[in-house]
């Protein structure tokens, strides 16, 4: 049974809803994401989940028990926020401790208790710091030292990296990610960056304009994106309508203006009921028409643009299907108008709703 | 270039020098010197009157409960304010500086009518049935608090709201996640970090009301404080000596009261 589940929950700022009949369920001890284009609902579902905005329909579950009124204050959540809200006029010291102060634990306890997940964030011997004289990294890790120390049932993060520069983001993921699987804590995590998603998660949840597209492994997202928006947001850059499709046992035949293509059912594929064809640009096979004889799943077409892109070069062709983009890696490239086939592999072509 | 700067600092600085610090050191070098030798007989003389030190003491007390009622009635009405948007902060802090922008006489006048025996407070409570005779408010200490908290809040609500703007909302939010009900989160979060607009705002208030003569003269009747004293000496009984003791002791008290609340500050918020 997942430890947390909302259920049909509707969130509206001033009457425009942000979120609608929106569903999600998370396991115990994962870590999920919540990955999105800007304004699509990531943080107003982690706030919900909170307990910071309240739900104007629908219900969550912790545990079986229902959290929809509880206030934030009763919930045992730890929330990591994008500017790490670190209280400036307490010590890390004061500042890791204030959650367990207002659990009235002993002062023995605190000290023993805050020196252990300083320990664990590797910051032992800056308690009596100000956040003031902390680098980006260091506050960030006083802000996850800050929630884990309450031992939460939950823990929450709104892009935590994302004021920290390229490499740091790196290695504090991995440290969010240890830390996490460690301690074993559920935890929802937000962030645009798919890479940061996909590396740390045990499941993503791809969102658009307040619902979730997909809900899965970061690899099967990856390699089967289920709707054309999470296609599209992944990378799949290429997309054909089919008019007919006909299966036959793994094998699916499909059509489009009397051109014939194949692509495999895999059980991983999600949308492998729907009729449109979405494929990578790296995954197309590009090639003179002598180079790619003609036949099922080719395509000729005249390229109009070709970009290089430092290993590869990136060619956009004018097909009778639509344009399409693909990548080679060449020595010298083709030449705009010139005529090219391209080759659509049957266990790349990914089918999608 | 920093010459330049230099340059047009001139004429302010000269204005400053010329106008108050020269006066400020003719009036206090004044009353150390006596018949050309140096004397403390001025403040000798002041400090063993008790009548002066009744006065000195009404003053400093009238002073402190004013910044103490600024501070109370100030600091929710300084948090509601800041919290608000844009549009209606604008027009609640025009709203809050409101009495700054009349004036001090109509002011005090107003006051008059209201806190009179036969004013509008007593004829109220009259007939509410409160009390059955009209109480002394008017022309007692109690009225030029009052008359001094109407005039100082506006003061110390522009300087903590000023301030609390510029404490980020997710620390609210930080705070309650951890466990802190709205109203600790409120003392442990906001009040602190509120403390610099407080000490300021605690200042001009404290200095205000020290210096303020129209209010306690008008709403003061025969209670004298400093302010009025002094006018008295040097006005009515042309003793200027006496008006430059009390005048460098007003100067003393109000740098007294500066050190010590940033003293206070200091200890409250070290890192602020
Ligand atoms: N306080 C608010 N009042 C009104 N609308 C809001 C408020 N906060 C957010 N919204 C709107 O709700 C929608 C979802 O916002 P949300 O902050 O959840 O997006 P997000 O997915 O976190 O985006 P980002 O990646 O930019 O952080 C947006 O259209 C936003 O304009
Ligand atoms: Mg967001």
């Amino acid at each position: 049974m997942a430890l947390l589940s909302l259920e049909k929950v509707s969130v509206a700022y001033e009457n425009q809803y942000i979120l609608q009949n929106f569903d999600l369920s998370v396991e115990k001890g994962q870590l999920i994401s919540l990955l999105g284009p800007s304004g699509c609902g990531k943080t107003t579902t982690l706030r919900l989940i909170a307990g910071f905005l309240e739900a104007k329909e629908g219900k969550f579950l912790l545990n079986g028990k229902d959290y929809t009124r509880i206030p934030v204050n009763k919930r045992n959540f730890g929330f990591v926020f994008q500017n790490y809200a670190l209280f400036p006029h307490l010590s890390v010291y004061d500042n890791v401790a204030f959650g367990l102060r207002l659990r009235k634990v002993k002062e023995p306890e605190i000290r023993q208790r805050v020196t252990k997940v300083l320990d664990a964030v590797s910051l032992a011997g800056f308690e009596q710091r100000f956040p003031k004289a902390l680098s980006g990294g260091q506050r960030q890790r006083v802000a996850i030292a800050r929630a884990l120390v309450i031992e939460p049932d939950l823990l929450l993060f709104d892009e935590p990296l994302s004021n920290l520069d390229a490499n740091l983001r790196v290695s504090m993921r991995v440290e969010i990610r240890r830390i996490q699987q460690e301690l074993g804590i559920t935890t929802i995590y937000v962030s645009h960056d798919q890479e940061e998603c996909f590396s740390i998660s045990d499941r993503v949840a791809i969102m658009n304009k307040g619902i979730i597209e997909q809900l899965d492994r970061p690899a099967a997202i990856f390699k089967y994106p289920k709707t054309e928006f999470v296609a599209r947001f992944i990378g799949f850059n290429n997309f054909i309508d089919f008019e007919q499709r006909s299966d036959s046992g793994d094998e699916i035949e499909l059509k489009a203006k009397d051109r014939i293509f194949r692509a495999v059912r895999h059980p991983g594929m999600s949308g492998a009921n729907g009729r449109k064809g979405a494929i990578r640009p790296d995954d197309i096979v590009v090639g003179t028409p002598e180079e790619i004889e003609a036949g099922v799943g080719c395509l000729t077409g005249r390229v109009k643009v070709s970009t290089f892109l430092g290993r590869s070069y990136q060619y956009v062709v004018e097909t009778e299907l639509g344009s399409f983009t693909a990548n080679k890696e060449m020595e010298s490239p083709f030449l705009s108008g010139q005529e090219v086939r391209l080759f659509f592999p049957r266990e790349k072509l990914v089918l999608v709703e | 270039m920093k010459k330049k700067v230099l340059v047009l600092l001139l004429p302010g600085l000269l204005f400053l020098t010329a106008f108050m610090l020269v006066p400020i050191v003719i009036t206090v070098g004044s009353t150390f010197v006596h018949d050309g030798a140096f004397t403390l007989e001025g403040y000798m003389h002041f400090f063993g009157d008790t009548f002066f030190l009744k006065i000195l003491f009404t003053t400093l007390e009238v002073s402190l409960v004013t910044t103490l009622m600024c501070i109370v009635l100030g600091f929710p009405v300084a948090y509601y304010i800041s919290r608000r948007g844009r549009r209606q902060k604008s027009l609640l802090l025009a709203l809050a500086i409101f009495p700054l922008l009349t004036s001090s006489v109509v002011r005090s006048f107003s006051w008059m009518i209201i806190l009179g025996k036969k004013g509008l407070l007593n004829n109220a409570l009259i007939a509410l049935g409160l009390i059955k005779e009209p109480m002394d408010i008017l022309y007692t200490p109690a009225a030029m608090m009052i008359g001094l908290v109407h005039l100082f809040l506006p003061l110390i609500i522009i300087t903590l709201v000023g301030v609390m703007e510029n404490i980020d909302p997710d620390l609210i939010k930080a705070a309650e996640s951890l466990g802190a009900s709205r109203f600790s989160a409120f003392r442990k979060v906001i009040v602190p970090l509120s403390v610099p607009g407080l000490i300021i705002g605690s200042i001009l208030v404290f200095v205000g009301s020290l210096t303020a003569y129209t209010t306690p003269a008008l709403l003061g009747g025969k209670q004298k404080v400093i302010s009025t004293f002094l006018y008295q000496n040097a006005i009515t009984l042309n003793d200027w000596y006496s008006a430059s003791v009390i005048a460098t002791i007003m100067m003393a008290i109000t740098f007294a009261v500066i050190a010590i609340m940033n003293k206070i500050a200091n200890t409250l918020n070290p890192k602020g």
